[in-house]
Formats: C-alpha cells, structure tokens, sequence
C-alpha cells in the first residue's frame, strides 16, 4: 500500500513510516501543508495520514482541496487535539477515521487496514490468512471451511491481531484497542490474556495452526 | 442583623427616651408654673381674709366659695409659718373629693390665734395642664412615627442598587461565563462599588480563563511527545532480540505512558467541561447507556464475582452524550474497581434519580473532599480526577452528585 503521512513531529513521523514500511508499506511524508498539498496533487495514495497542526496551515484545509480534486485517498486524522467538533468537521469533510495522539502504532496500522479495505472491497470486505477466513462486515471467522463461534471482543481482537500480522503487539494497546481510553482497571491485561487464551483454544479446536506467540508477558505476536 | 433594623433601632430607642424625658421635663415645668399661679391666688385670698378680719374686727365664719374651702382652728400659739403644699380634700359645693392646692398659716384673728388652712382646687389647672401637654406632645410623636416610616421606605428604595448588585454578584458564576452585571444608581457610593466589583471580575475572569488556556495548551502539546515515546515502545517491542529484563521495562514504560496520557486527556476533560466545550447534547437513554456499560465492563464483574441489582426505569436525559458516558464509565467502573470479591453493585435509576451503590473493604470517602481534584482514598490505584470529572459533569448539566456511605455501602446519588 502507498501512504503518505503528513506529520511535523520528526520522531513520530519516522517510527510511523519505520513501522509501516515494515509491514511492507510504501511510505512517503510531508512535514508542512505546502508539501503536503503538492503531493496530494501529484500522486495518488491508498491512504493519507494527516496531522492537522501544521506549522504553515490547517490540516483541514487539505481535506478541501482532496475533495477538490476528486480524489479517493482514504483519509485519517491523527490529531493532539482531541476535540468533538474537529472530529465531527473531519469527518464530515470526508476523513475516513480520526485517532487522537498519543496512539499505539499497532492501532494506527489496523485503522488504515480497514480505511483501505473500506475502500478497495465495498461491501466485500474479507481478509485471509492462510487458513483463515475473516468477513468483516458480516463477522464471521472460518478456519477453512469449519464456521468459529466468537465473542465481539475476540473477533475484534483476532482483526487486530491479523492487521498487524508479524508485528508484537503490546497488551497495553489490545486493552486500548479493545475497551477504549476508559479502560484503566488495574487487571485489565489479565482480560487479555484471558481472551487470548480462549481465542487460541477456538482456533486450535477448529485446526488452525496456533499464530499467537507470546513475548515475555509485554504482548502477544501474530504469526507464521 | 440588618443594616436597616440596627439604624432603626437605634433610632427608635434614642426617640423613645428622648420623648420620656422631654415630656417628664415639660410636664413638671408646667405643673410647677400652674401651681405657682395657684400660689398667689391663695396668698391674695389669704390678705383678703386678713383684711375682712381687721375691718369686722372679728374672723369671718367658714367661708365656702367654689372650689375654695378655708378652715380655721382655735390654737394656743403661733407656730406654723406660711407655707404651700399638695393635698387631697373633700369639696363640699361639689360634693367629693379632688385633688388640690393649700395656704396653711397661724395668724392672730381678734386676740385669738389660728390655723388658717385655704385650699384650692386643682382639677382646673390640672385640665389645662393635660391639654396643653397633649397638645404639644402628640403631634412629636406623630412627627416621629412619620420620619420612622419615611426613613423605611428611603432606607429600602436607597438600598435598593446595592440589593441588586449583592444579587448579581451572586449569580456571577466564572465556570458559566457572562458578565457581572452593572446596576444603574446614581448614588455615587454604589457607583463605585458597581465599578470596583465590574473591574475585579473582569480581571478574575481574564485571569481564570488564561489559566484553562494554558492548562489546555499544556496537556496538548504534551500529547506529540507522550506519542513519540508510545511509537518508540511499539518500535522497540518489535525487536527480535529482547531480553526478559527488557521486556520488564517495557511493561513498566507502557504503564507509565499509558498513566500520563490518562493523566493529561483528563486533565483536558476537565477543561473542557469547564468551557462548555462539549456541546453535543442529546436525548440519552440511561437505562440502555447503564446496561452497555455493564455489558462493556462483564469481564471485571464476573472476575469479582459480583452481584448486579439493577432497578431500570426508562429515562432520558438531555445531555451531553459523551459525557454522559464518561459519567457512567466512572461511577460505575469506581464501583467495580473497589468492589471485593462476591461483593454487590446496586444501580437503582428512577425519573428523578440515579443512585450507584456498592460493597467495597475501604472505608467510608469523606464527602467534603472525595470529589476534589487528585484526592483519592489509601487504597485507590486512580489518578483522582474521576470524581472531579462526574461532579463537573453533573454540574455543567444542572444534576447534584451527593456521596454516602451507609449499610457498608458507598453510593453515589446523581439527582437530576
């Protein structure tokens, strides 16, 4: 995939694109809204990443001229400014997603992922891997042809995970990921792990090869 | 005691006393002056009996004019000396007794020596007295009773600005923004009360709201930094070669981040309830928002084993939708995170009332300080902003948030 990330903040930008890029992404950036504006009338991307604090604009600005310009390029804000009305103004001009700062870059990456199956599949929005079946609109998983019974927070978890295939994903962004900014309960990773469990155990009892591999109690990796 | 009731008291007791003693004094001079002219009317008749004693060369027989009667007693020797006194005596012409003046004296009358006693009455004089005492006395008093009235109704209509103001200055509020309210008057005291209170509220509110921007400012461009540190964590965690300690010190780091980050959106939270910022008011049915909370947060319950009584009924709310859900997610995430375990999570919801109640080992809050900004209980793992952020919530919305602990129960009643 081509993304483009539109970000003033040098360090956040290039752990963004290292994290991407190793997922096998093809990244480019902007740091300020003149560059910014200039590749978005250049080239086409899967996805734009857009921060709207930009030295020399607003970072809304540039979702006009995207709508302008007729373009398709999935758009995600990712914003200091964790405000109601920006969000809603976002997405009304034609955002697809809107995370606030400070986000786990496993999160980041599963927004796109979707952003861009949204965009490419319309309705038909499947992800495989191997033996792995997962409908996400309808939410069904089939290992195989075999149909598996999931909770909401293990189908969501396993999506996560997939989107993020090959990368450790820290506990701390599965329970963001799945209870939101509210969920500081101290026993909160024990859930995970609980949920992880159950989830393998299902997968495994359907023969599916077992892809989780813990790292040190940290987080959990996704993989062949 | 009011400003008004102490003027007037004093006023009214200077008045009184002033009167008692204006009067007394007036009434004995009067008295005296009266009794004086009765005096010389009974040393005249007292000259005329001398002379009608001389001429007749004997003493005249009880002689009774009206209201004079003198009466003479046989003495041996002289020895009462004129003088003048008060008595009572028995009138005979009117048949009763009154109140009167007398001349006693001894005098020789023909060769023999008596007492003459003449006394005249007073009932005349004392009428006169009575009425001219009156006749000065009361229109004082009406006159006072008027100044008192019109002192009332002055000391209410002149007050009447600084009513207002004391009135505006209440209602001032710097959480709800508008402006103190200046009162028209032209007195020149309340004047520049209006004005010093206008100028210091101006300021305070200029001040208080450089503080919510700066606070705002702050926590915002914390979170670019609080981000690099989490994208560096997630980098970091990629590595293939992580050692156990490592990985220890990650966990540690994710914590941390994650505390700080919380620490900051509910710092930003705050300011943002202060501005009424969060303008996204909405029917909310809280009965269905309480059971997806419950529902979102059935992991914690059944690890605690608790016990959930709900008593539901359908109510709607206009509110702000996403606090209304930061609402619930504190009180009702509180009552989970210091439940024990097999302990009781009690949500009554009722068209006037939502109240949260639940077991807990800790000891009652105390209620002047448990919804005070970073005050928490011994054994709270929060932050203590949860509690601030339901009260400011319950108070952007006009809702009264009142804590007890009764039964070993710790609730939480939000009264809307």
């Amino acid at each position: 995939m081509k993304i483009l990330v539109i970000e003033d903040e040098v360090l956040l930008r290039i752990n963004i694109i290292d994290y991407l890029k190793a997922e096998g992404n093809v990244c480019d950036f902007a740091s300020t809204f003149s560059t910014a504006s200039e590749k978005i009338a250049i080239y086409d991307y899967d996805c734009i990443l857009l921060d709207l604090t930009l030295p020399d604009g607003d970072g809304l600005k540039l979702l006009k001229e995207l709508k302008k310009l007729e373009k398709t390029d999935g758009v995600i804000i990712i914003t200091a400014r964790n405000s109601i009305d920006q969000r809603i103004e976002g997405l009304s001009l034609g955002a697809d997603d809107y995370l606030s700062k400070p986000f786990h870059l496993s999160e980041l990456s599963a927004r796109i992922m979707a952003v861009v199956r949204r965009r490419s599949f319309k309705g038909n929005d499947v992800v495989t891997f191997n033996e792995l079946t997962i409908d996400i609109q309808s939410k069904v998983v089939k290992v195989k042809d075999q149909t598996l019974t999931l909770t909401r927070k293990e189908f969501d978890l396993l999506v996560y995970f997939v989107a993020n295939k090959a990368k450790v994903i820290s506990k701390s962004a599965a329970v963001t990921h799945i209870w939101g900014d509210h969920a500081d309960m101290a026993d909160s990773f024990d859930f995970i792990y609980t949920h992880i469990k159950n989830l393998r155990k299902k997968l495994v009892d359907a023969g599916c090869k077992d892809y989780f591999h813990s790292v040190y109690g940290v987080g959990y990796k996704f993989a062949d | 005691m009011r400003l008004f009731s102490t003027y007037n008291r004093v006023l009214l007791i200077t008045s009184v006393i002033g009167l008692l003693i204006i009067g007394y004094l007036f009434y004995n001079t009067l008295s005296n002056y009266l009794n004086k002219q009765i005096d010389n009317y009974l040393v005249e008749e007292l000259l005329e009996l001398k002379d009608y004693a001389r001429n007749k060369a004997n003493y005249p027989a009880h002689v009774v004019f009206e209201d004079l009667v003198i009466e003479y007693h046989k003495i041996s020797k002289q020895h009462v000396k004129r003088h003048f006194g008060d008595t009572v005596f028995f009138n005979p012409k009117k048949g009763f007794k009154e109140s009167g003046r007398y001349l006693e004296e001894d005098l020789a009358l023909g060769g023999q020596n008596y007492n003459v006693k003449i006394i005249a009455s007073k009932i005349a004089h004392v009428d006169q007295a009575q009425s001219i005492f009156l006749v000065i006395i009361l229109p004082v008093l009406g006159l006072l009773i008027i100044i008192l009235l019109v002192n009332r109704y002055m000391m209410k209509r002149i007050w009447l600005p600084f009513r207002q103001i004391l009135v505006n200055l209440k209602s001032f509020n710097l959480n709800h923004g508008g402006n103190f309210e200046k009162v028209d008057t032209s007195i020149v005291e309340f004047k520049e009360l209006n004005d010093a209170i206008v100028d210091i509220s101006q300021r305070v509110k200029s001040d208080y709201k450089e503080i919510k921007l700066f606070t705002e400012n702050a926590s915002h461009e914390m979170m670019t930094p609080i981000a690099v540190i989490n994208s560096k964590l997630d980098m970091m965690l990629q590595s293939t070669n992580l050692s156990e300690e490592e990985s220890k010190n990650l966990i540690d780091l994710y914590s941390a981040t994650a505390k700080l980050t919380k620490l900051n959106q509910s710092l930003l939270l705050l300011v943002k309830i202060d501005n009424n910022l969060l303008k996204d008011k909405e029917e909310v049915n809280l009965k269905k928002l309480i059971e997806e909370k419950l529902a979102y947060f059935q992991e914690f319950i059944q690890q605690k084993n608790i016990n959930i009584q709900l008593n539901l009924i359908d109510k709607h709310l206009l509110m702000s939708r996403y606090l209304a859900d930061i609402l619930l997610d504190n009180l009702i995430g509180n009552a989970i995170r210091h439940n024990r375990v097999d302990g009781l999570i009690n949500i009554e919801l009722s068209a006037t009332k939502l109240i949260i109640s639940n077991t807990s080992e800790a000891d009652a809050l105390d209620p002047s300080v448990a919804f005070e900004r970073f005050y928490k209980s011994p054994s709270s793992e929060g932050m203590g902003l949860g509690l601030a952020i339901v009260k400011q919530t319950a108070e952007l919305h006009q809702f009264k948030i009142v804590y007890s602990h009764e039964h070993n129960l710790h609730s939480f009643c939000l009264i809307f």
